[in-house]
């Protein structure tokens, strides 16, 4: 982490001098992130192989689904484009699918950012390009205690992306000799997360019942049918959270 | 499901991806650490993650593989209860979903000879 050393400054600069000198070095608070972050990297390895394996299921080379990890670190987003792709999806759909998907992460980095006020554009580009879910809400929770750096940011983002990406290495190199991936559940990976995810992100009854209605109108969404329009897969998600979001938004204008 | 997608739409997927990944990113942190956004657009982002996450799950539990399916006689609905019911009493990621993994594998074989 050659960047860290110049732009290692706590979040909040701390008002007493000895505490400047006491602080660990930026090796040390990198280190403490990447201890923080073992979980993440825990959880991150199974459902990496469960995309690693879906994806050569798709056509996927190894290179191209440890390419898509590396450089995308999109758990969810990364699922849907599979699942997209799977129904005979365009490119600008699936595309149009997971951007909608990953459009939370305007709200993490919104959430973030006053945490980030003057570090350098290229420290924030990193800091960005490891934000995921879990990252965010370890991060969160870190900086909520007082403890948080942008070096232990790093660390925690730099043990979530090697577990997802070793995770897939592990996936999509030994699907064939893993064999059916169904009979691990490993369809249920993706279901299993974003039911995880939906209890993680339902914080009070306001954003159950934004998420319930938007589920309803999901599921509604297919009958256009009968009528003749016809809509992939992903348009369904695209347009029942976008409502949702809009008449939660209407309905509570005032906290 | 496909299995017939052209490589170069693969890789086309890949490069969009990570461009449009970094950019929803990235511009958020780049310019809101600078600015203040409305607070109308602020409260409409809140919604964002959770509608999300409700139209995939009932999207996955009610229409698998994008077909209707009775979520009584089959094993998604129950796995996700399940994996529900783990982390609202873990909060882990990993314990919910292997828990959700290994309940479906089971209740494939259970509900249809319980209900079938």
């Amino acid at each position: 982490m050659p960047d860290s050393i110049d732009t290692d400054e706590p979040a909040q600069p701390p008002r007493d001098p000895h505490a400047v000198r006491l602080a660990p070095p930026s090796g040390a608070r990198f280190v403490r992130g990447l201890k923080l972050g073992l979980p993440v990297f825990l959880g991150y390895m199974p459902v990496g192989m469960a995309f690693g394996i879906l994806a050569r299921t798709l056509g996927f080379s190894v290179l191209a689904a440890v390419t898509c990890s590396a450089t995308a670190l999109a758990g969810a987003g990364q699922f849907i484009a599979l699942s997209v792709m799977g129904t005979g999806a365009t490119v600008f759909e699936i595309l149009a699918a997971t951007t909608i998907v990953n459009l939370r992460y305007v709200l993490f980095g919104s959430t973030l950012s006053p945490y980030l006020h003057g570090l350098p554009l290229h420290t924030q580009a990193t800091l960005a390009f490891s934000l995921t879910d879990e990252t965010f809400a370890i991060n969160i929770a870190d900086q909520r205690a007082g403890a948080s750096t942008p070096a232990s940011m790093m660390g925690v983002g730099a043990i979530a992306w090697t577990g997802w990406v070793l995770g897939t290495l592990i996936g999509s190199a030994g699907a064939a000799w893993i064999g059916d991936p169904a009979r691990f559940g490993v369809g249920f990976a993706m279901p299993a997360m974003f039911t995880a995810l939906f209890i993680a992100l339902a914080e009070n009854r306001r954003h159950v019942v934004i998420g319930v209605l938007a589920g309803a109108i999901a599921i509604a969404l297919p009958l256009l049918s009968a009528v003749g329009i016809a809509l992939s897969s992903s348009w369904f998600i695209i347009i029942a959270s976008m409502t949702a979001a809009t008449i939660g938004s209407v309905v509570w204008r005032e906290d | 499901m496909r299995t017939d997608i052209p490589q170069t739409a693969i890789w086309a997927v890949i490069v969009g991806m990570a461009a449009l990944n970094f950019i929803v990113r990235f511009l958020p942190i780049a310019v809101v650490s600078r600015i203040d956004l409305p607070a109308p657009v602020m409260r409409w982002l809140s919604f964002v993650p959770i509608s999300v996450m409700g139209a995939l799950v009932a999207g996955e539990v009610l229409r698998p593989g994008g077909h209707w399916s009775n979520p009584l006689t089959g094993p998604s609905l129950y796995a996700a209860i399940v994996t529900a019911l783990v982390f609202r009493f873990t909060r882990s990621f990993l314990g919910a979903t292997v828990a959700g993994m290994a309940s479906f594998v089971a209740l494939q074989h259970l509900v249809p000879r319980l209900i079938g």
